[in-house]
């Protein structure tokens, strides 16, 4: 087990975005977070990367709390809809990330080629379409260092052909040993590409496990589909 | 494999980056050149006429100092665009990341929000250097024509417009990184620099502890040291400001932290800035660099009234508005209370404005009380102020030293080549690397 998430909640004013959120997340496992719209994926992820300050719950790993400046070492996440540093150039963007977030440089080519960014290299990352845009944010992610990478909405403004492809890049890096946390809202997606699933519904697990372990806690048919349905 | 270069120096070079393609950055730096010229041109053209061009009669003494008839008016461009234009670089390049989402990608670095607002700020303030360059190929200008530069005095009044510049930038990226929005942001700076100029009136009317506290606006400030004044506390409240204003920055800036802890935080570096201000106006150390040593009473009197080791009080019958009141302050008592650490002033009236208070017996008086002796003066020059105080001490007044008076630096000449640099080269200048630069490096 990388880390485990225990009891983690947060409210806006009245409104319980995450109420005693708990699951595990597996060294080298594609878990999928998955949840309709407004379940508080972005807001859980947000509290799990220190972006969003959390009112209660812990992290743990190694059977140690880990605080949220050792969380740094542990994970990095990648929001959605983001268009960092709109004026600069893709190429420098990369660059960037290698440098300031100690991102690994020996990986640069390669997630270059394997997100197809050569020719957007140049071109500045707010003029980006939303689909070239979000391959930056995966290229970002992809170079940092951390174990874990958490990528809210990975295939979001992708077309089947682009979700295809970067579902594979994605799976490389997994098979070399990085974690990958995926919050994923559409559920044929993710039934594709995720090994395990958290299921998120108004800020509550529902369930937690592969496919067949979640149709066995719901009573479900062995599909993804199914179980959601049921489970939320 | 890691980056050579150190996280730091990368912040720096994106924060450099983020200020060559703001736009914001570069209409400063247009409008600075024209403001320079205008200022510039007519500051030169009237010196030249109170040296004596087109026959007028030559004239002598401060009215020749180039720091007071070239620079300070050359240099007030530089104010102007401080108060107008560099909010807004600053406020871009504080909530551009949080606009862009890229705060939520680099706050995950671990780096410091303190250590990433003050990478701002060094930006910020090399991209003010480059501004300067408009006023600094003013000074290269004047030298040009015959011109007389003193560097004491230039340096002060470069390092009071930094400090307004650093004052500038303190208060925009406190707001920007308070506020969600940049035009929130900049509403706010500019009722802080509003509510600046509201408090210098209403020190100007009500004299007392709101006209002690009027003397620390950034205009205050930059008068200062535009007449070649440098305060010690002046100069150190400016920096707690700005530190304070960084500070509270820095604590906005940081995400992951909840509203109540970000409001102790805020609460304490206020508390702490107010302390620190507070315990900054006990210190009364100044230097005047003017080469016409324009903040300070001739060497000679001044070794004599050091000699004067008793309290010496002064009472003076003035209203506030009076402007007799304003030749006291400024002729005598700002240079007195330079020498005379122990100077205790209080003004008497019974009306702001002092006009229905002529007829009243003691009004205009100035008493003088130093060991128990006391005596009157209506007399509101240095002058008359020096007497009174060495006939109350019983100090000989010292001999008039004709040498070490100033005697100014007259000029007589037209501001020749001025209009073309300023008004036709730098913004051509500005446009092109404008263009250039914007092109390199997206």
């Amino acid at each position: 087990m990388l880390f485990e998430v225990k009891g983690l909640s947060k409210r806006f004013g009245r409104i319980a975005a995450l109420a005693d959120v708990g699951f595990q997340v597996r060294a080298g496992e594609v878990l999928g977070l998955i949840g309709p719209n407004g379940a508080g994926k972005s807001t859980l992820f947000e509290c799990l990367a220190g972006v969003l300050p959390s009112d209660g719950g812990a992290m743990h790993a190694g059977g140690r709390i880990v605080d949220v400046r050792a969380r740094r070492s542990l994970l990095f996440y990648v929001p959605d809809g983001i268009a960092p540093w709109p004026e600069q150039p893709v190429r420098w963007a990369l660059d960037f990330t290698i440098g300031f977030l100690g991102g690994r440089a020996e990986l640069r080519e390669e997630v270059v080629e394997q997100l197809d960014l050569g020719e957007l290299l140049r071109q500045p990352v707010g003029t980006l379409s939303k689909g070239q845009r979000k391959r930056v944010l995966l290229g970002i992610g992809l170079l940092t260092s951390q174990p874990a990478l958490l990528i809210d909405e990975p295939f979001e403004g992708l077309d089947l052909r682009q979700a295809r492809d970067i579902a594979a890049a994605l799976r490389v890096h997994a098979a070399r040993g990085r974690t990958l946390f995926l919050s994923i809202h559409q559920i044929s997606d993710a039934a594709r590409f995720c090994d395990r699933f958290v299921l998120l519904s108004n800020g509550r697990v529902c369930g937690e496990g592969t496919v067949s372990e979640l149709a066995g806690l719901s009573g479900a048919e062995p599909n993804l589909e199914e179980v959601f349905l049921a489970l939320t | 494999m890691r980056s050579p270069r150190s996280p730091f120096l990368w912040l720096i070079d994106k924060e450099c980056r983020e200020l060559l393609v703001s736009r914001a950055w570069w209409v400063l730096l247009l409008g600075m050149g024209p403001l320079v010229g205008l200022s510039f041109i007519g500051a030169v053209r009237t010196y030249a006429e109170v040296s004596g061009l087109n026959g007028t009669s030559g004239g002598v003494g401060e009215a020749l100092s180039p720091l007071i008839g070239v620079w300070a008016p050359t240099f007030s461009a530089c104010e102007l665009v401080a108060v107008f234009l560099l909010p807004f670089v600053a406020i871009r390049l504080v909530s551009g990341d949080r606009q862009s989402g890229a705060l939520k990608l680099e706050s995950q670095q671990g780096m410091s929000p303190l250590v990433r607002i003050a990478a701002k700020s060094l930006v910020l303030m090399g991209g003010w250097l480059v501004a300067m360059l408009v006023p600094f190929s003013a000074i290269l200008l004047w030298i040009s024509y015959g011109g007389s530069a003193y560097p004491p005095e230039l340096v002060t009044l470069t390092a009071g417009h930094l400090l307004n510049a650093g004052l500038t930038i303190g208060l925009a990226a406190a707001m920007a990184s308070v506020t969600e929005h940049p035009s929130t942001a900049a509403i706010l700076t500019l009722s802080v620099t509003v509510g600046t100029w509201i408090l210098s009136f209403i020190g100007a009317v009500q004299g007392g502890w709101w006209e002690r506290a009027a003397g620390y606006t950034p205009a205050a400030l930059v008068a200062e040291f535009q007449h070649g004044l440098a305060r010690l506390d002046t100069v150190l409240i400016a920096m707690v400001l700005i530190l304070a204003g960084l500070g509270l920055s820095a604590v906005w800036m940081g995400l992951g932290t909840d509203v109540k802890q970000r409001v102790y935080r805020s609460a304490s570096v206020v508390l702490l800035a107010a302390g620190s201000i507070f315990a900054c106006t006990f210190l009364n150390a100044s230097w005047d660099t003017s080469e016409s040593r324009g903040n300070s009473f001739p060497e000679t009197d001044e070794r004599a009234l050091r000699q004067i080791h008793g309290p010496l009080r002064i009472t003076a019958h003035l209203a506030q508005e009076d402007p007799r009141r304003a030749d006291l302050e400024s002729r005598a008592l700002s240079k007195l209370r330079r020498v005379m650490p122990n100077l205790q002033v209080r003004y008497v009236s019974a009306t702001s404005i002092g006009l229905f208070e002529q007829t009243n017996a003691g009004y205009g008086e100035i008493w003088y009380e130093l060991g128990g002796r006391r005596t009157m003066s209506r007399a509101t020059t240095a002058e008359g102020v020096l007497e009174s105080i060495y006939s109350l001490a019983g100090v000989k007044p010292p001999a008039e030293d004709d040498e070490a008076v100033f005697r100014g630096h007259p000029l007589a000449r037209p501001a020749k080549g001025a209009g073309t640099l300023f008004y036709g080269v730098w913004p051509g200048l500005t446009l092109a690397s404008g263009l250039l630069v914007r092109r390199r490096f997206k």
